[in-house]
């Protein structure tokens, strides 16, 4: 019975570990120790997104702004590294700063759907009209780089063989996951997106914890930010488009129900490592261009009805 | 006597609420009238309908997915579809040396940007009908059809930009003069009629109201939905379809933030997001309002970027005060 349960929660998983067990029978050279190196910096950028992206849809909300609050980061990081990044301390600063303005997207989000009690989605897809529109203005549509030599460090250097990026990403984990399943604010957070009627009535302040969902990926999105601004030293509006519906995909692959009340922070760290394989994998069969954009759309598309299917099929 | 003034008070609130976009239009003529006068020429005018005729049809198929409960943004990737392929079919069948392109492609190509759409539409329905997904589910299932189908769209050219090998001939006519707002007007009286007139139509309302209720008294949820969206999705085709013809020219980037543009236009019409209230012609208002608005933001030379904030602000706006409304239509009813 136990396994059964466990089939059905966690389908899309074994699908997509049944998907990349044929691919190694088929290509053996992709498991190389590169390619494992690359998609663990992959996967951390953007897990720190996707595990924010997974407390928003435990809490019962999500965040399509995501991706234009990524390019803000970015864009915005690069702007203040070159303008303070001599000094240990300007970087500290360009750092917060940029989290300051990120986080700011993240509550003026959780207060318009909060207090304007307006579905997430659509105002946050406004919001990432707003945010996009203001990237381009304020870059003019140009990329941006920076020469820092901080971030170049922390974007190439190593540690035992891996990436300083990942072991951030791994210290992430363990604070979202320390939050999520022993402290009050956690659980909290569970019982809203399971049933928020219940959780008012027993008490929780429901507003404030959907709000804060809000300003924790307003945070995720500038840290994720940050890190993809060392890895590639620039800053666009093109880079990490896709950020929201993949971090999306990932939460799901995980085994998080996009019904809310469900799931953990744990569960996306390999629904993430996991779609990150997959992506890679389909570059390295020689998907480029439009079939690799069109597979990642399928990839999203099947995982999202599946899970839809599924968790109707519960009740 | 203050009864009296109160109620027609409330008349004159209830009329704003109703028809508020009206009054916002005459607004912006008469504010950018007044900074620069060509705004009120006829041949601006004209511009605008004639330019946002397209983006009218798209809003028009919206606001079915959205009168249903749902929502469609793949509407912008099917319009680059519809477009790329219209092209591609008009310039192959061109008569190269005179530049002029075969009437009968020109028919053909509606056929083909419809029936293009209603592919579309049919897959994004029959995925919502089979899952019977809720709002937040259909919302990104679109969404990622609007990546696939995007795909689909550079695949068939190579991401190629395609110009037009056509000088005249019937194809061009549709986007010329008031060609292109007779098309929205017919299309809006069609959709109207199957809005008002059909059973179809009245349960499109019902599904949007309460999904439960309407599935208890025997509405076939599923089918109801999925005809939404490829009503929807011929609504896209066409609009493609259209562009191509009034731009002379086809890239994979045409219908890019169509989507965004038509959520907007429904959304300021005053149909209601969550579903279940609105109408062809609030949609039609809200079009007009985008039109002007946009278009006075141009000729007062405020760039496309700044636009795009202008659009998020408009669309949270717009959804804000439909949610203000309802409570205070709510209050009303309950005195």
């Amino acid at each position: 019975m136990r396994v059964r349960t466990f089939i059905k929660e966690r389908m899309v998983l074994l699908l997509f570990l049944a998907f990349i067990f044929i691919m190694i029978l088929f290509k053996p050279s992709f498991v190389s120790l590169t390619n494992i190196k690359n998609v663990l910096i992959d996967a951390s950028i953007y897990g720190v997104s996707a595990l924010a992206m997974t407390i928003a849809i435990i809490t019962g909300a999500f965040d399509l702004s995501l991706s234009s609050n990524f390019a803000w980061a970015q864009i915005f990081f690069c702007f203040m590294l070159n303008a303070w990044g001599s000094s240990g301390l300007g970087i500290l600063g360009a750092f917060l700063a940029m989290l300051c303005t990120t986080t700011l997207i993240g509550v003026i989000n959780g207060l318009v759907i909060v207090l304007g009690k307006i579905p997430a989605f659509i105002a946050t897809l406004g919001m990432s009209t707003i945010v996009k529109g203001f990237c381009l203005v304020f870059t003019s549509g140009d990329m941006i780089a920076t020469s820092n030599t901080f971030v170049e460090r922390m974007g190439k250097g190593t540690f035992l063989g891996i990436s300083y990026l990942t072991y951030i990403f791994a210290a992430i984990v363990v604070v979202a996951w320390y939050v999520m399943k022993n402290t009050t604010y956690g659980r909290s957070l569970y019982a809203t997106g399971g049933n928020a009627t219940a959780a008012a009535l027993a008490g929780i302040n429901v507003r404030l914890c959907q709000f804060s969902t809000f300003a924790i990926l307003g945070l995720a999105a500038g840290i994720s930010g940050a890190m993809f601004v060392c890895q590639m030293r620039a800053g666009s509006v093109l880079y990490g488009t896709d950020l929201a519906l993949t971090c999306v995909a990932a939460t799901v692959v995980g085994g998080t129900p996009l019904t809310g009340g469900k799931g953990s922070v744990l569960r996306t760290v390999l629904g993430v490592l996991l779609i990150y394989v997959l992506y890679k994998g389909l570059a390295f069969l020689g998907l480029q261009g439009y079939y690799n954009t069109m597979i990642r759309g399928l990839v999203l598309l099947v995982v999202v009805s599946f899970d839809a299917f599924m968790t109707r099929k519960g009740r | 006597m203050k009864g009296v003034s109160n109620d027609a008070g409330r008349k004159v609130v209830g009329f704003l609420r109703e028809w508020g976009m009206i009054l916002l239009i005459l607004v912006i003529t008469a504010v950018a009238t007044m900074i620069r006068p060509v705004f009120l020429s006829g041949r601006n005018i004209l511009n605008i309908l004639r330019s946002y005729s397209t983006i009218g049809i798209a809003s028009i198929g919206m606001a079915y997915t959205i009168i249903g409960g749902g929502m469609d943004l793949s509407i912008g990737s099917t319009i680059s579809l519809s477009a790329v392929v219209t092209m591609l079919i008009i310039n192959a069948t061109s008569n190269v040396a005179e530049r002029v392109c075969s009437p009968y492609a020109a028919v053909l190509v509606l056929f083909v940007g419809i029936a293009i759409g209603a592919a579309v539409g049919l897959v994004n329905g029959a995925i919502i009908a089979v899952v019977n997904g809720r709002m937040g589910e259909s919302f990104i299932i679109t969404f990622a059809m609007q990546i696939v189908v995007g795909a689909m769209a550079q695949a068939v050219v190579k991401g190629q930009f395609q110009a037009a090998a056509y000088k005249s001939g019937l194809f061009k006519e549709f986007g010329v003069g008031v060609v292109p707002v007779i098309f929205f007007l017919v299309v809006a009286a069609i959709m109207q009629l199957i809005l008002t007139r059909t059973q179809f139509g009245r349960n499109l309302y019902f599904l949007g109201a309460n999904m439960k209720a309407a599935k208890m008294a025997g509405i076939r949820v599923g089918q109801v939905r999925t005809i939404s969206h490829v009503l929807c999705g011929m609504c896209a085709g066409l609009a493609g379809v259209l562009v191509v013809s009034r731009v002379n020219s086809a890239s994979v980037l045409q219908g890019q933030g169509y989507e965004l543009d038509a959520m907007a236009c429904v959304a300021i019409g005053g149909v209601s997001l969550a579903g279940g209230d609105g109408s062809i012609l609030k949609t039609i208002l809200g079009v007009l309002v985008l039109g002007f608005l946009l278009t006075a933001l141009n000729i007062l030379s405020v760039q496309s970027n700044a636009q795009l904030i202008v659009r998020g602000v408009v669309i949270i706006a717009a959804v804000i005060l439909d949610t203000v409304n309802k409570k205070a239509k709510l209050r009303e009813v309950r005195k």
